[in-house]
């Protein structure tokens, strides 16, 4: 099989059209995920069954189920239940981009919820007992004390997942999405070139996770900038 | 008497033995890749048994060239690369013989017509072909379109209405769906496809044919062929044979009337 560099040169600015896409879906879903998994990790962590109850069934459902199968029920089977079709809801399920948004926001909230929850669990429990011998309430205690060190031990972790769900994105061609992982399919079916496209694919990727990695890396530094020497 | 028992027992099963590795090796085995979702081209039915007019076709042809057949199941929009990576032996999944696919691979003799067509709403406000079937433009904007990746469908609508806004779907069955469910305006496909699968069904109420039967040698080809690597002619050679035999015997009729209420492929076709 010879590797044709012509047809990776007419390529790769084909798949770069579906980068904006592609950074879009990533960034929502991260945001919007991170929002969902304060929530999640609060709940759980409340001590009340109530809270703490669905929170875990959520994560349990969501880390337990691939995430292609998630996207599969979003997009092809809430539209089969009447009452959403006819649902205020139905425009967000009607288009696949807030299809891919909600599996993927769903999906990451679960995972990044349980990292949290193990940078608070990480909080040394001195440092509460001093706040609470300063008469800092819980709410104070929390913000304070436990959330900036939460964050820093969870950071490492966060970053796992942010750059995981760059390539879970790429999901988001089965249900229609012209992203880069799409542009580069449709490119396979006409060229019949799958080595070649999917290759050039694999390391715009690639680039695109240093630059993440990179960037993550910067912020660990700077918010453990007390440790280092 | 003993000796001449034994001797005769060991001609007989040298014989058997002979027989058997010749038979064997004369029986060549044949992967035949098809997408295995495409009703009621190749599909399983409800006990998984795989069936359909190209199935036929595919187990007449092994029948007159003396193969077996065994069966991959492949996405539409992977069948080349897969056939080109050795996945299989033969595409028999309804593809279309087209200029842009004979550069890559070869193709039998075709076995049944290419041809496509528009499925939409029963009362769309604008016609979206004028009198003389040729599409108006204008009309298309605002109109999803839903198609399948890698299609003659999709080769078409680059080509003469590079400014429709396409939906590329993986398979056939979504494209339904998400007709129905609204994601789409229209979709384009194959209307024998078309009608047994959606029109005539009760689902498809309130949908119907928007379009000509759309046919361009230059987008759709010169029918649907089976496709094989290039550079084995004996193997082409002995497939435009058995098709032309299944063309000559009636058999493509017979598999035809099947599934529709017509024949699906020309009888020229099975001339000299």
């Amino acid at each position: 099989m010879s590797f044709d560099f012509t047809l990776i040169i007419d390529a790769v600015p084909k798949i770069l059209l579906g980068i904006g896409l592609t950074f879009q879906l990533l960034v929502v879903s991260a945001v919007l995920g991170l929002v969902l998994a304060i929530g999640i990790m609060l709940m759980r962590i409340s001590g009340k069954w109530y809270l703490s109850w669905p929170a875990q069934i959520y994560i349990y459902i969501f880390r337990g189920t691939p995430i292609l199968v998630q996207i599969f029920i979003v997009y092809y089977g809430f539209p089969q239940l009447e009452f959403i079709r006819e649902s205020f809801i139905w425009p967000l399920f009607r288009d696949p981009f807030g299809c891919a948004i909600v599996a993927l926001t769903l999906n990451t909230g679960a995972y990044v919820s349980e990292i949290l929850r193990g940078g608070v669990m990480g909080v040394d429990r001195g440092i509460l007992e001093a706040g609470t011998a300063l008469g800092l309430s819980v709410r104070q205690r929390f913000i304070h004390l436990t959330s900036p060190i939460a964050i820093r031990l969870a950071l490492p972790a966060y970053g796992n997942d942010v750059i995981s769900l760059l390539k879970s994105t790429a999901l988001a061609s089965t249900i229609t999405l012209a992203d880069m992982t799409g542009i580069a399919r449709t490119i396979v079916a006409q060229t019949f070139a799958p080595y070649e496209i999917f290759i050039s694919l694999a390391i715009i990727y690639m680039i695109l996770t240093w630059i993440l990695q990179k960037s993550l890396g910067r912020v660990e530094r700077h918010l453990g900038r007390y440790m280092q020497k | 008497m003993k000796f001449t028992t034994l001797r005769k027992l060991t001609i007989g099963l040298t014989a058997v033995l002979t027989f058997g590795t010749a038979f064997g090796a004369s029986a060549e085995t044949l992967r035949v890749g098809m997408e295995c979702t495409y009703a009621p081209f190749n599909y399983r039915t409800a006990d998984g048994e795989l069936t359909g007019y190209d199935v036929d076709v595919a187990k007449g042809v092994a029948e007159i060239i003396g193969a077996d057949l065994e069966y991959v199941c492949q996405q539409w929009d992977g069948m080349i690369p897969a056939l080109l990576a050795n996945k299989f032996d033969l595409i028999v999944a309804s593809m279309s013989i087209t200029n842009s696919r004979l550069e890559k691979i070869d193709f039998s003799s075709p076995y049944r017509d290419s041809v496509g067509r528009l499925v939409g709403k029963s009362n769309m406000e604008k016609p979206l072909f004028d009198a003389a079937d040729k599409p108006i433009p204008e009309n298309f904007t605002g109109l999803r379109i839903g198609l399948e990746r890698a299609s003659t469908y999709e080769s078409w609508f680059n080509a003469i209405l590079p400014d429709a806004d396409i939906v590329l779907y993986d398979g056939s069955e979504p494209l339904y769906l998400d007709l129905v469910n609204g994601r789409v305006d229209a979709i384009m496909t194959n209307p024998m496809k078309a009608h047994l699968r959606f029109l005539a069904k009760e689902e498809g109420s309130g949908f119907e044919f928007v379009s000509p039967a759309i046919a361009e040698v230059e987008y759709f080809g010169t029918g649907v062929g089976i496709g094989l690597r290039q550079g084995q002619s004996e193997l082409k050679a002995s497939l435009d044979g058995a098709i032309k035999k299944l063309i000559n015997d009636g058999k493509l009729t017979e598999y035809a009337l099947k599934y529709f209420p017509f024949p699906i492929h020309n009888e020229e076709w099975g001339d000299n």
